[in-house]
């Protein structure tokens, strides 16, 4: 079976089916390590498994004010979540059939599109801290979009398209590119970024039960049941989708299957989880070494990683580099 | 045209330069300040190093030693030793946000950027976008001291500025002879020793080290 060839549209679904059912995963992979730096013992490995399908066997209170909207908005959220995985390069060197219908800054509208769907949902309830929540998220989310475009700017410059799979292959090619400082700058802007979506600590507490300051975790505040399972999962596949940007398309593209066979497509799995989770333990650490920021603070920590990134773009412009 | 390895290597150590001069200017406590510095110029000893490890010019060891001594250790512990003296923390509020500030920087380090890479200065021993970096390190250095009102903020500035001008001699003339490279290096220990003076007087009269006071032209 080993030898066996997938075919392309094979992979393309087997690359959703890892975001789909590895996310909870390397999430609870994460709060166990957190929990252990914490000198606690930290939830098991499978929680986040167990917490979704609990949330799932749960009935669905909806408020009094609310509409249509407020349960559309996490299956919306969650359709775009199972989409950006066909555009970015999770398990294979080749590109697959569908990884060109969207380009990098198309898998980042079908990103802003669920963050959108899931602030309207919060906003829709009617509930103060819900409210509250999609503003701040979609107030923060805007303060970093000038970041993701000049990335975005940096790795066009660099490989000529903007496709993540051209800039994976790039990278790949030889160290003078990992080390040439555009690529550097963009990296770690990158990485800014990514700490700041996915919620993580000098932004917002990961796991905080208190609600002054929240921006991503109280937009959920008020789903119930199946549409807060939807939540609780799909932010575990945006989290681990932005791991799979952030390892296959700019630190670290080796160990994807550069072949179409089982053996080498599972052993790409394999290699994309070990790699999320070791990233994963860096934001574990970086969680627990640093406090969170003053909300008003926050545009600071956002306006150093726009400075990483317009570097990046004046560097390749004068040095080439 | 990807530079090679060589060159990303130590434009990424110029860039981290750089990006240190810019962490100063967000730097809340003076202490900290001071370690930002000392970090600075261990990139720009180490810059040296390897500069002098690839292109083999053994001058540029002895100056990375000696600005090994000179600026990661003796002038930080000198101006630690000052702040002890002076029992204050926290740098004098700077005349705008940090956010603001690091706009109007970013704007300052794009215009030296331009202005050199429009030079079209070429170099052996350093891609020519390190010279660029020293001098947005340089003109980055000018913004901390505008926009800082203290005494210790505004000599890290001119400190750091040094540092700027070592990465812009080593792009240009990292063959410089190396009598000309210490005299660099001794002009900066006069800087510390007047602007410790400085501290010293300026506490001392007005106990404070907020250059804010100095606006009062009076006898």
């Amino acid at each position: 079976m080993g030898s066996e060839i997938v075919s392309p549209y094979g992979v393309q679904a087997i690359q959703v089916l890892t975001i789909l059912l590895g996310a909870p995963l390397v999430s609870g992979v994460i709060a166990h390590a957190e929990g252990r730096l914490q000198g606690r013992r930290g939830p098991r490995i499978l929680q986040p498994y167990y917490d979704i399908a609990k949330f799932f066997s749960k009935e669905t209170l909806v408020t009094n004010d609310s509409s249509w909207v407020f349960l559309a908005g996490p299956i919306v959220a969650f359709a775009c979540y199972l989409t950006v995985p066909l555009l970015i390069p999770v398990l294979t060197t080749f590109p697959l059939p569908l990884g060109f219908s969207g380009d990098i800054l198309g898998g980042g509208f079908i990103l802003a599109l669920a963050g959108f769907s899931i602030a309207l949902s919060g906003a829709e309830s009617g509930a103060p801290y819900a409210q509250l929540g999609s503003s701040r998220a979609m107030t923060f989310g805007a303060l970093i979009e000038p970041t993701i475009l000049f990335v975005i700017f940096a790795v066009a410059l660099i490989t000529h398209t903007d496709l993540p799979y051209a800039l994976s292959a790039t990278i790949r090619s030889s160290t003078s590119q990992m080390v040439r400082p555009s690529h550097v700058l963009a990296v770690v802007a990158f990485f800014l970024v990514v700490l700041v979506d996915t919620g993580r600590i000098p932004v917002e507490t990961h796991s905080g039960t208190l609600e002054f300051g929240m921006i991503d975790e109280a937009r959920t505040l008020e789903h119930s049941g199946p549409p807060l399972a939807l939540l609780k999962w799909g932010s575990t596949m945006k989290q681990l989708i932005l791991y799979t940007i952030l390892i296959n398309v700019f630190l670290a593209p080796w160990g994807l299957a550069s072949t179409g066979k089982w053996s080498s497509v599972l052993l790409a799995v394999v290699a994309l989880l070990g790699k999320a989770i070791a990233l994963g333990l860096v934001f574990a650490i970086i969680d627990n070494s640093f406090s969170k920021l003053r909300l008003f603070k926050i545009t600071e920590f956002i306006a150093s990683a726009f400075l990483l990134a317009v570097l990046s773009v004046l560097v390749f412009y004068v040095g080439g580099g | 045209m990807v530079p090679s390895t060589y060159d990303g290597v130590a434009a990424v150590l110029a860039v981290l330069a750089l990006l240190t001069e810019f962490a100063m200017l967000r730097a809340p406590m003076l202490r900290s300040q001071v370690r930002l510095y000392a970090f600075q110029s261990l990139v720009v000893t180490g810059l040296a190093a390897y500069v002098a490890a690839s292109r083999h010019i053994d001058e540029l060891y002895v100056l990375a030693a000696l600005s090994l001594v000179l600026k990661v250790v003796i002038v930080p512990a000198l101006i630690l030793r000052l702040l002890r003296d002076a029992d204050t923390d926290l740098a004098g509020s700077s005349v705008l946000g940090v956010a603001s500030a690091i706009l109007i920087a970013l704007v300052v380090a794009a215009f030296g950027f331009f202005a050199v890479g429009s030079m079209h200065v070429n170099s052996s021993s350093l891609p020519t976008s390190s010279l660029a970096i020293a001098c947005a390190i340089v003109l980055v250095a000018f913004v901390l001291i505008i926009l800082r009102s203290d005494v210790v903020s505004q000599a890290i500035g001119f400190f750091s500025l040094e540092n700027g001008v070592s990465v812009a001699s080593l792009v240009v003339a990292s063959g410089l002879p190396l009598i000309v490279d210490i005299a660099f290096l001794f002009d900066l220990l006069v800087a510390v020793v007047v602007f410790g003076v400085i501290m010293r007087v300026h506490h001392a009269r007005n106990a404070t080290l907020s250059t804010s006071d100095f606006d009062r032209l009076r006898g």
